[in-house]
C-alpha cells in the first residue's frame, strides 16, 4: 500500500470533510471569541479580582499534564528497552507536541496585554517561575520535535531515540515541576503552598497523559486502518492502575497532614474542596475520576478494550476536575476575608465577599477554539506521521 | 503624562494647608511606613474615597478600602463576655519589605523602588497583565483593569497621576507623586479623625517608630514573613458592657 492510499485511508471519506469542518469551525470560534475579549477586555470573562485565574488557566495546566503521558510512554519504554508500547510510539509524541504547544497558546487569552508578551523575553525576571515554565515548556517542544524527526527517519539510527529519551524524561519531570511550582511558591494561597504540588502535578499529569493516549488510540484505531499491537490496551490500563495509585496516594498524604496538624489558614481552604462549594466536584472526582477506573484497570475488563478506554477517560475527567479544584480551593478563600471583601472589578459592581467564578460564552468559545486547534493538529499528526508508518517500515523490509 | 499632572496642585496649595500635609522629618535614606491607629478609624471611608480621585482610580476598582471586624458590614459581633465589638481595618498595599508580588512578576513591572524610599511600585508599560502578582499577593489589595477605565463623570480630568491601561494591574503606590514633593499620602491628610501616621521608619525618633513602639503596632499576616511595612495600633480601651 503506498503512502498516498494510507493518508487517503485516515479518515473514512465519508466522514473526513465533517470533522476537518468541524476544526475549523471550532478554531473559527475561538478566534472570534478572542477577538471580542481583545476588544473588550477581559471583563467580558467571568473573572474578578476575588478570581483572578480561572479557565484558561485551568486549561493551560490540564493541556501541560496530557503532554506528559506521550513523551513518558516514548521515552520511558525506550530508556527500560521495553517493546510493548513500541506501535505507540508515534502517536505518543504527536500527542506530547501537540498538546504541549496548546498549552503555551492557552496563556495567551489569559493575559490582559497579550501584545506585550514579548516583554518576558526581552527583560525576565529570573525570580518567577512563568519565565522558567517558558523556558522549560520551549524546551520540551523541541524535543518532541527532534523525537519526531528521528522516528520518521527512513533508516532510524539506532542508540538516537534512546539518547533523546535520556534528556525528555528528566525534562518532563521538570516541565510539571515549573508548572506546579507557579502555584506551589506562593505564601498567598496556603491549598497550594505544599512541596508536594510538584508530585503531585507528575503523578496526575502521568494519569491524565496516559488517558489520553489511551482515548486517541482507540479513536485513531477506530476510524482508521491503523492498528497497534494486540495487547497495547491491556498493557496501558495497567500502567494506568500505578499512576492512579501513586496520584491517589499523595493526594491523600496531603489531605491528611493538613487535618491532622490543623494549620488554621490551610485547613479552611480544605474545608471548601472536602465539604464546602467543591464538594461535590471533589467526591465526583474521586469516585468516578479514581475509583471506578482504577477498579477496571485492576479487574479482568482490562482485558477488553472498550472498559480500558472507558476507564482512560475518566481518569482524563478525574485530572480535569482536579485541576478545577486546585486552582477554585485557593481563589475562593483570600487570606483577609473581611467584609466587604475585595472590589470585583467591573463599573457599577460592588465588593464581593463570597465571590462565585462561571465562566462566560466568550471563555467556552477560545476553549472550543483551543481544543479544535488541538484536534486539528493531532489530525494532521496521525495523517502525515502515524499512518505512514506501516509503509515505512513495508519500504525498509 | 496628562495634563493635571504637570500642574502640581500642592505647588497651589495655600502655606498652611501644605504645611498640613507635609511630611515630617526625614533620615538620609528614608523607608516610607505607616500606622493606622485602629482605636481612632471611625470607618467613614474617607481615606478611601480619597484614593479614588486622587489616583483617578476607576469605577469598580479599588486601592483602599475599609473592611469591618464584626459580624457582617452592619452588626456587630458578640466578644468576650458578652460586649459587642466592632472595629474597621482599613486596607491597601502594605509595601512589604519582602514583596511576594515583586518575586513572580515575570517581566519586572513590579519592582521596589530603591530610590524612593523603596516602596513597591508598578511600571504598567511593562505589565503584560497575567494577573500572577494578583495570586501572589496575601493582602488582596491589587486590582486588574478589566476593561477600558470608566469614571463617574464622562471627560471629567480628574486624578494627580496617569491613568493606568486597559489590561494592567494596579495598587497603592503610597501617592508617590506627592511624597517626591514632600507631601504625605492622600488617605493621611484627608482621615477626619487622624488615625493614620505616616513617616520614615529608618528614623527611630519620628512619631511613626514612638507610635508603633508604644501601643505594640501589629501587622497583617506577620506570619507569612513578606514583613508588611504597615502596622495596625490596636485599640486600647474597650466599651463597657
Amino acid at each position: 500500500m503506498s503512502v498516498a492510499t494510507i493518508a487517503r485511508n485516515a479518515v473514512p471519506r465519508a466522514w473526513g470533510p465533517a470533522w476537518h469542518g468541524l476544526l475549523v469551525g471550532g478554531m473559527v470560534v475561538g478566534i472570534g471569541s478572542f477577538a471580542y475579549q481583545w476588544w473588550n477586555g477581559l471583563a467580558v470573562t467571568g473573572l474578578s479580582n476575588t478570581i483572578s485565574w480561572g479557565a484558561y488557566i485551568i486549561t493551560f495546566m490540564f493541556l501541560v499534564g496530557i503532554s506528559a503521558g506521550g513523551l513518558i510512554v516514548a521515552a520511558g519504554a525506550e530508556l527500560v528497552g521495553s517493546v510493548r508500547f513500541a506501535s505507540l510510539q508515534r502517536l505518543a509524541v504527536v500527542l506530547s507536541g501537540t498538546a504541549i504547544l496548546t498549552a503555551a497558546l492557552s496563556i495567551l487569552p489569559d493575559l490582559g496585554r497579550p501584545q506585550f508578551v514579548w516583554r518576558m523575553l526581552r527583560q525576565p525576571h529570573w525570580t518567577s517561575p512563568l519565565i522558567w515554565d517558558v523556558i522549560i515548556i520551549t524546551v520540551y517542544l523541541t524535543i518532541a520535535g527532534l523525537d519526531l524527526y528521528v522516528l520518521t527517519r527512513p533508516i532510524p539510527r539506532p542508540g538516537s531515540l534512546r539518547r533523546l529519551a535520556a534528556v525528555a524524561l528528566p525534562a518532563a519531570v521538570l516541565v510539571h515541576s515549573i508548572t506546579a511550582w507557579i502555584f506551589g511558591l506562593l505564601v498567598a494561597r496556603p491549598f497550594w503552598n505544599t512541596a508536594l504540588l510538584a508530585p503531585m502535578f507528575i503523578s496526575s499529569a502521568l494519569v491524565s497523559g496516559l488517558g489520553l493516549l489511551i482515548v486517541a488510540a482507540h479513536l485513531v484505531q477506530r476510524w482508521t486502518d491503523w492498528k497497534p499491537q494486540e495487547t497495547v490496551y491491556e498493557d496501558l490500563g495497567g500502567l494506568l492502575v500505578w499512576f492512579l495509585a501513586a496520584d491517589g496516594f499523595l493526594l491523600f498524604t496531603e489531605v491528611l497532614t493538613t487535618y491532622a496538624s490543623r494549620v488554621p489558614d490551610h485547613l479552611e481552604q480544605l474545608d471548601v474542596l472536602l465539604f464546602g462549594r467543591l464538594a461535590p466536584v471533589f467526591w465526583a472526582e474521586i469516585a468516578l475520576g479514581v475509583l471506578v477506573p482504577l477498579a477496571i484497570c485492576v479487574s479482568r475488563l482490562r482485558r477488553r478494550r472498550r472498559w480500558v478506554v472507558a476507564a482512560g477517560t475518566l481518569a482524563m475527567a478525574g485530572v480535569l476536575a482536579k485541576r478545577i479544584n486546585i486552582v477554585m480551593t485557593s481563589m475562593y478563600v483570600p487570606l483577609v476575608g473581611l467584609a466587604p471583601g475585595i472590589p470585583n472589578g467591573r463599573a457599577g459592581q460592588g465588593f464581593v465577599p463570597a465571590p462565585v467564578y462561571v465562566p462566560t460564552w466568550v471563555e467556552f468559545g477560545i476553549l472550543i477554539g483551543l481544543a479544535s486547534f488541538f484536534g486539528m493538529l493531532v489530525t494532521l499528526g496521525v495523517r502525515y506521521v502515524v499512518l505512514p508508518e506501516r509503509a515505512d517500515r513495508e519500504a525498509e523490509s | 503624562m496628562t495634563e493635571s499632572a504637570k500642574v502640581s496642585p500642592i505647588a497651589a496649595l495655600p502655606e498652611a494647608s501644605r504645611r498640613y500635609g507635609a511630611v515630617g522629618r526625614v533620615s538620609r535614606e528614608p523607608r516610607w511606613g505607616m500606622a493606622v491607629d485602629l482605636e481612632r478609624c471611625i470607618g467613614c471611608w474617607t481615606c478611601a474615597v480619597v484614593c479614588k480621585s486622587e489616583n483617578a482610580v476607576p469605577l469598580g476598582l479599588w486601592w483602599n478600602r475599609i473592611l469591618t471586624r464584626g459580624e457582617d458590614l452592619d452588626t456587630p459581633r458578640v466578644g468576650e463576655l458578652g460586649r459587642l465589638e466592632m472595629s474597621w481595618v482599613p486596607l491597601a498595599c502594605q509595601h512589604c519589605d519582602d514583596p511576594p508580588c515583586m518575586k513572580v512578576c515575570p517581566t519586572s513591572a513590579t519592582f521596589v523602588d530603591g530610590d524612593r524610599g523603596r516602596l513597591v511600585q508598578v511600571n504598567q508599560d511593562d505589565c503584560i497583565g497575567c494577573r500572577y502578582c494578583m495570586a501572589a499577593c496575601p493582602y488582596g489589595v491589587r486590582v486588574f483593569n478589566w476593561s477600558e477605565p470608566r469614571y463617574p463623570v464622562d471627560g471629567l480630568e480628574f486624578g494627580m497621576v496617569e491613568r493606568r491601561p486597559v489590561g494592567s494591574v494596579e495598587k497603592c503606590t503610597m501617592c508617590i507623586h506627592r511624597l517626591v514633593e514632600g507631601q504625605v499620602p492622600a488617605c493621611v491628610w484627608s482621615c477626619p479623625v487622624q488615625a493614620r501616621i505616616f513617616g520614615d521608619l529608618n528614623d527611630p525618633d519620628g512619631d511613626l517608630v514612638r507610635a508603633i513602639q508604644d501601643r505594640g503596632g501589629k501587622r497583617l499576616l506577620e506570619e507569612k514573613g513578606t514583613q508588611p511595612r504597615v502596622y495596625y495600633l490596636e485599640p486600647r480601651r474597650r466599651l463597657a458592657p
